[in-house]
């Protein structure tokens, strides 16, 4: 039944926010390597993040589904459907991702693991927040309202985030490996949340009314 | 009977004058409401606020006002992008629903729909106007607060969120896409972090709608040339033009709408060549003024036997200057007690707002140094400045001295804080109260050896009266720079060998000098 879904479930994905997201995300990550002069560690960092963010305000969209109404009526489960789009996407992201890792120049490329581990954290907080979005009943496209929420959040934790919380530091900073378990924490938290948000409203009451 | 049957003559056409605008007010003041609703604005407005009482809390006693109308800027970038991206949604809320069609019957043009909704921005901007007002206001009723905020400076916030509602409206009607905002947001802010660099050209560095920058230590406000004006000219202008381009785009293409487009254009640019001529000559010359000869700016005022001269929006602050010179004076014994002493407000403003400058000691005597920062660690600072100059003479020679006159200067500087202890830990580089370490001071740091820390640190757990007697009755011994600080230990009746050693203490004296 699942290989039955497949062709549709690819025709149905939201192709254009998600090539404009990785669009976005790749002419970010090209920046550095575009301007003269000598590359900007900093610039590399900075640029990696903007892509990360513009990648996951991509994937905020993915779970959008105008006819989600007729949709939700085929007998594959709702962790089935959701989980193939995901796994329809994740090639392409990690893809992209890498590409836009290689497109900074290796002497401004900040830690890549530790960016990888903030990048996939920001897009599963996006598929999550689009997880419970579409919990409630008459929530067809969630995309534009879990985008602005994702946006909101990025621009709250880079100005108003107190010091001992803060997740967005430079990697000559000491408290870079104590951010990054802060950064796997929200990663744990935002799967297992996602996980479960992403069954029958039915079988897992999840009560979250966030917007 | 024909007058009877005569029927009064109806007037064709409507009874009243059309209002075309009463519909758009209309319009802005539900999308007003709708934009008010929406959680993420709701929740941002409560976190600005929050965020504004955890400042207010945080700010000292003694704000500098043309300071604190730059730290309102920050806040309301965050609130103007979830205006903003509630804005654009709200503009695209009949597409996303398919009900564009519907108002083709309706009598409100689509550019009035447009103006409508920039119009709906208005009760936020009002809201962030409060909020800075209120952030400003707080500050300024202080009675430590000094110096004069600036207009321009405080309209930036609103301005910020109103630029963005306007800039929500435009990207609506440019790209009627509801991905497109956000993805294009993130674009726009980081292209703007790229282009916008503090290190960039003078042009590019002050087209972001927040120019911020670090200053270390404040400015007089003639000093500060930060051309606010100018870059509030370039908001507005920016505002209006985004504003019209998104109404000319959505079908108002009036010879009136054209020409207000070309005229805010040409206001924006207008503000963009003022804001981009760099730091003005005036602001220059009085940097220089101040730095080199302040004496010619700054204004003296008498307390007692003592002159403070102030920077002239700084005099309010001699009262507390020289409460803690006179507490200090008060502890001195012999000449020193009655000495007269010259209080100099100082800064090196040469180098320009981001610098910290270094202040050379002044060389004349009974003069003393102050800085532009007061509160906190400013105060004991100031006071062992002002110990310093009462033993030593002079700045110059206070700065070079290494040897035991350091125990009875750091006393007359604590002995009469509230914390003498803990005032002891902030005057020390490493917040320390034991070893040997550098004392701050306004102009040059001096080492403090562990032995003498120790005998200070003994001094100040005694009872004030105790000790007081003992430093003006053996003021010329203690105050002369062959005596040992043994023979200080002895003279103020500190226990002389204590926890230490003598070699560590000989290791301790030996190491202060040197460091």
């Amino acid at each position: 039944m699942t290989r039955a879904l497949l062709p549709p479930v690819w025709r149905a994905l939201p192709r254009r926010a998600l090539a404009a997201g990785a669009a976005a995300g790749l002419l970010l990550a090209g920046i550095p390597r575009m301007l003269p002069g000598t590359p900007d560690p900093l610039l590399g960092l900075f640029a990696l993040r903007a892509a990360a963010l513009a990648f996951a305000l991509g994937l905020a969209f993915l779970l959008d589904d105008p006819a989600r109404h007729i949709t939700s009526a085929v007998p594959a489960r709702r962790p089935v459907r959701v989980g193939l789009r995901v796994a329809l996407v994740a090639p392409g992201a990690a893809l992209c991702w890498t590409a836009a890792l290689l497109l900074v120049p290796r002497e401004a490329r900040p830690p890549t693991g530790a960016l990888t581990l903030e990048a996939t954290a920001t897009a599963v907080l996006a598929l999550t927040a689009a997880a419970l979005a579409v919990r409630r009943p008459h929530v067809t496209e969630p995309g534009a309202t879990v985008s602005a929420w994702l946006l909101a959040t990025a621009a709250t934790a880079y100005l108003a985030l107190p010091d001992g919380w803060t997740l967005l530091v430079n990697p000559t900073d000491p408290r870079w490996s104590t951010t990054h378990d802060r950064w796997a924490l929200l990663l744990l938290t935002a799967a297992l949340v996602g996980g479960r948000a992403s069954a029958e409203p039915l079988r897992a009451r999840l009560r979250v009314r966030f917007f | 009977m024909s007058t009877v049957l005569r029927t009064p003559a109806r007037t064709a056409g409507p009874t009243h004058t059309p209002r075309p605008w009463a519909a758009v007010f209309a319009l802005a003041r539900l999308e007003a409401r709708e934009l008010r609703m929406i959680t993420s604005v709701f929740g941002t407005a409560i976190l600005y606020m929050v965020w504004i009482g955890y400042e207010v809390t945080r700010q000292g006693d003694f704000p500098v006002l043309q300071d604190v109308d730059r730290d309102t800027q920050i806040m309301p970038m965050l609130f103007g992008l979830v205006v903003m991206m509630n804005v654009n949604r709200g503009v695209l809320r009949s597409r996303r629903y398919g009900t564009d069609r519907h108002f083709d019957v309706l009598v409100v043009e689509p550019w009035r729909r447009t103006a409508a909704h920039v119009l709906s921005v208005v009760p936020a901007v009002l809201f962030t106007a409060a909020c800075v007002t209120f952030q400003f206001t707080w500050a300024a009723v202080k009675p430590g607060a000094a110096g004069t905020g600036s207009l321009a400076e405080l309209a930036v916030g609103p301005l910020t969120v109103l630029l963005c509602g306007a800039g929500g409206v435009l990207l609506a009607r440019l790209f009627p896409s509801v991905f497109a905002a956000p993805i294009l947001l993130v674009v726009l802010l980081f292209g703007m972090m790229f282009v916008a660099t503090p290190a960039g050209p003078a042009w590019t560095s002050r087209l972001s709608p927040v120019v911020t920058f670090s200053g270390v230590s404040p400015f007089p406000s003639d000093m500060l040339g930060r051309l606010a004006g100018w870059h509030a000219l370039y908001l507005v202008g920016l505002v209006l033009f985004m504003a019209l381009l998104a109404v000319l785009l959505s079908g108002g293409r009036t010879t009136v709408v054209k020409a207000a487009v070309a005229g805010s254009l040409a206001l924006t640019l207008v503000g963009v060549v003022g804001q981009s001529q760099g730091t003005p000559a005036a602001a220059l010359a009085a940097r220089e003024r101040g730095s080199v000869t302040p004496e010619k700016v700054r204004t003296c005022v008498e307390h007692g036997k003592s002159s403070y001269c102030a920077f002239p929006e700084w005099t309010s602050r001699t009262d507390d200057w020289a409460a803690v010179a006179d507490r200090v004076q008060s502890l001195a014994g012999g000449r020193a007690g009655t000495e007269r002493l010259t209080v100099d407000q100082r800064l090196d403003a040469r180098d320009g707002l981001d610098s910290d400058a270094y202040l050379p000691p002044s060389a004349e005597p009974g003069h003393v140094s102050v800085g532009m920062d007061w509160g906190g660690n400013r105060v004991p600072e100031f006071a062992v400045a002002v110990a310093s100059v009462l033993v030593a003479g002079d700045e110059k020679a206070a700065s070079e001295m290494c040897d035991a006159r350091v125990v009875t200067i750091m006393w007359m500087a604590l002995r009469g804080a509230s914390d003498p202890m803990g005032s002891l830990r902030d005057v020390r580089l490493d917040d320390s109260d034991s070893g040997s370490a550098f004392v701050l001071s306004p102009t040059e740091s001096f080492g403090m050896s562990a032995a003498q820390t120790r005998v200070v640190a003994e001094l100040l757990k005694k009872p004030r009266y105790d000790v007081a007697g003992k430093v003006k009755a053996k003021w010329t011994e203690l105050t002369a720079p062959e005596t040992s600080i043994e023979r200080v230990a002895e003279l103020l009746g500190v226990p002389a060998a204590g926890k230490t050693t003598d070699g560590a203490d000989e290791d301790g004296r030996a190491g202060s000098c040197e460091e």
